[in-house]
């Protein structure tokens, strides 16, 4: 009898518990949940249903799309090569470097290394609003002003947090892998591509995602940094199609807003187990 | 396939800055200006083909010395050859050894094949002759039906085999081990150390085998190397150390169970050496009494060792040394009696069934008992310095 009502109990406290979950999943989806929706309405219904489902008098259909890509006279296709470009480019650039970066500080025990180290970490709580400035101002001295070369200024911002994140993976894996590693014949290069980076593989997938994310949406830094005649990511295409005409077509913006993070979305619905692997592996030791 | 000397090798690991205070807890090392000794003066030559077992207690620099021939800690002071070349100054790669950690060291993210391939595919052997040489070492091993999964899906005893695998591929001229058995449950560890035993019959190799366990020396050695902060104490067959210890700290590490150890007096006569003891005499037998003649020990105050083994429980017409039982730890053919006597715990190991096979009387707690040595049984060592004056 006793065991039965706290079995009820419990039953009843879970049931509660879903129901207070799944509403803050709600307010977490909302916003997205409205971009979907109001990127199939026509601009004019957007301010003023906006959160009405698409009715057939609103629908706009696929219109929103097309006005969006075809917007203005700087080609949609181009900002997505751009975006790509340069969200690759820095993810990888990122994450090679820092990895071997994070190894040499993880086992190099000297003073030099720590001082990196802290430098990197500091590096992670100096607000980007501080520095933009005179950001923008050295990338155009030194020309890395184009898609080519800002890859190198995501990595002077990425490293601090992917640095951290490696030294700790690195260090809870055993040292006597890679004294194995040097008896059998490897010299350090070969230690750290034959046995230490695929070791990595949780973290580098981990870092590599929040790297991604960071880059594909990033709209300051390009901003300022690029020639925006000439270069544009997608989040700077977007906020040209209000800026023209004074007006604001808001379902287009939709439409490119939702373009925009499909792509992050199925990535990271495709690595998400290796997310999770990735921050516990750095946090639980062994 | 190879010669290894060690000529006064000594390993200083130095003070690591603000850390001074470490240097109370590293306990009976010396300690210099320059570091924590942690291997002194370490001289062993090492013949072709033979097994060296390195033992001692936690912490008496056997793993230090191990990864000084590996190249994996550098060497402070003296030289260390691999087939007659001084290697000091060799990277781990190029000495052609090949070594097996306490932990396995396994590489997580290759399969049992790739593991045992990798060190000849980095030596750039030809395809087919890895896969036959992989082949040949998993039969050896056993290991075959695994060759495919991954490090993570076997056990401690079949990881421990891939890791030995690996070392033996590429038939290393050395072949170091450092506790290897170490992280096995007892039974496989008996197991594993019969193969250790088969395996060093099939290849050609010298061994350096390090442990904690004195039985793991004893069974596997051709010679032991036993050490004490960072110290060696004696090198010896598993025999000569057994029957001769150099001092009561090898008397006392080798042998289970461990040796007693007596006050004694020792007199010298005109023809020959007596011991007393509790009251009794008993004579020293020619062979150490020539020793001791040799050494010209006079008459003095002595410790005794007697191993229990070694302890008669009834001696015709002898005098008898008298103790009490405490307890009686039944080991099946023998018992291990723990008997008060001349104010000290003395072990002694009797066996139930004599040989004719009729059971022997039971002991119980507080029974009063007689025993006996004799005087080809004593280790007889100085009771100041602590070592053997019969060697
Ligand atoms: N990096 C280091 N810095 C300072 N002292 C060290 C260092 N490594 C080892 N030692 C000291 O050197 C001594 C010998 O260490 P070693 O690892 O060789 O012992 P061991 O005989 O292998 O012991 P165990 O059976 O516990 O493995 C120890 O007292 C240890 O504290
Ligand atoms: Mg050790």
């Amino acid at each position: 009898m006793n065991t039965k009502n706290t079995l009820t109990a419990e039953r009843r406290r879970k049931n509660i518990l879903s129901v207070v979950l799944a509403a803050i999943c709600i307010i977490y989806v909302l916003p997205v949940l409205t971009v979907v929706i109001n990127s199939f309405k026509q601009n004019t219904y957007v301010k003023i249903e906006t959160f009405a489902l698409p009715t057939a008098e609103s629908s706009a259909g696929f219109q929103n799309f097309i006005t969006g890509m075809t917007f203005g006279n700087y080609p949609f296709w181009k900002s997505v090569a751009y975006s790509a470009l340069i969200t690759i480019v820095s993810t990888v650039l990122i994450l090679l470097c820092t990895s071997m970066a994070a190894w040499y500080i993880a086992r190099v025990n000297s003073k030099f290394c720590k001082i990196v180290y802290y430098l990197c970490v500091f590096s992670m709580v100096v607000p980007f609003q501080m520095v933009m400035y005179t950001l923008s101002k050295t990338a155009d001295t030194l020309k890395l002003n184009t898609p080519w070369t800002i890859p190198i200024v995501y990595l002077g911002f990425g490293a601090g947090l992917a640095i951290f994140m490696f030294v700790g993976f690195v260090k809870s894996i055993p040292l006597e892998i890679e004294e194995a590693a040097s008896i059998d014949g490897c010299g350090p290069i070969r230690t750290f591509f034959s046995v230490v980076f695929p070791m990595l593989r949780p973290t580098m997938i981990s870092v590599g995602i929040l790297e991604i994310m960071w880059v594909w949406n990033d709209y300051l830094l390009p901003y300022l940094v690029l020639d925006i005649n000439e270069y544009r990511t997608i989040p700077i295409h977007i906020q040209y199609l209000k800026g023209s005409y004074g007006t604001v077509d808001l379902g287009a913006t939709m439409a490119l807003i939702l373009l925009s993070i499909i792509p992050v979305i199925i990535f990271y619905l495709s690595c998400q187990k290796y997310i999770i692997k990735g921050v516990a592996a750095g946090a639980v030791k062994g | 396939m190879a010669e290894v000397n060690l000529k006064h090798v000594v390993k200083i690991y130095p003070h690591s800055g603000k850390k001074k205070k470490s240097e109370h807890r590293t306990g009976n090392l010396k300690v210099t200006d320059q570091g924590v000794v942690a291997v002194e003066d370490f001289n062993l030559d090492i013949k072709d083909r033979e097994f060296i077992v390195l033992v001692g207690p936690s912490g008496c620099g056997k793993s230090t010395t191990l990864r000084m021939v590996a190249g994996l800690e550098e060497i402070s002071e003296g030289e260390i050859l691999i087939d007659g070349k001084v290697v000091n100054d060799v990277a781990p790669k190029d000495r052609d050894i090949a070594m097996v950690f306490q932990s396995y060291a396994l590489y997580p993210h290759m399969t049992v094949r790739d593991n045992i391939a990798f060190p000849l595919k980095l030596k750039k052997v030809p395809k087919d002759e890895i896969d036959r040489k992989v082949n040949e070492a998993a039969e050896i091993l056993g290991i075959t039906e695994y060759l495919d999964r991954k490090p993570k899906a076997l056990s401690g005893g079949q990881r421990q085999r891939v890791a030995i695998g690996r070392a033996i591929v590429r038939e290393p001229k050395v072949l170091l081990m450092d506790e290897p058995l170490s992280n096995l449950d007892a039974k496989l560890r008996n197991q594993m150390r019969a193969e250790i035993i088969k395996l060093r019959q099939r290849i050609d190799t010298t061994f350096m085998y390090v442990t904690h366990d004195q039985t793991e020396a004893m069974t596997l050695g051709d010679r032991i190397v036993i050490m004490k902060d960072g110290v060696v104490q004696q090198i010896g067959t598993p025999q000569e150390v057994f029957d001769d210890p150099a001092n009561l700290f090898v008397a006392g590490f080798i042998g289970v169970p461990q040796m007693n150890f007596f006050d004694a007096k020792l007199v010298k006569e005109e023809n020959g050496y007596i011991v007393s003891l509790g009251g009794v005499t008993i004579p020293v037998d020619e062979a150490k009494s020539k020793k001791l003649a040799e050494n010209g020990v006079e008459s003095k105050d002595i410790t005794l060792g007697v191993r229990p083994e070694h302890i008669a429980l009834m001696g015709e017409g002898k005098e008898m040394l008298h103790g009490t039982v405490e307890v009686g730890e039944m080991m099946g053919s023998s018992v291990h009696l723990h008997v008060t006597s001349l104010g000290q715990d003395v072990i002694i190991i009797a066996q139930t069934i004599d040989f004719k096979g009729t059971h022997m009387e039971s002991f119980h707690t507080g029974q009063e008992i007689a025993y006996t040595f004799g005087g080809n049984v004593m280790h007889i060592f100085d009771k100041e310095t602590g070592n053997s004056l019969t060697r």
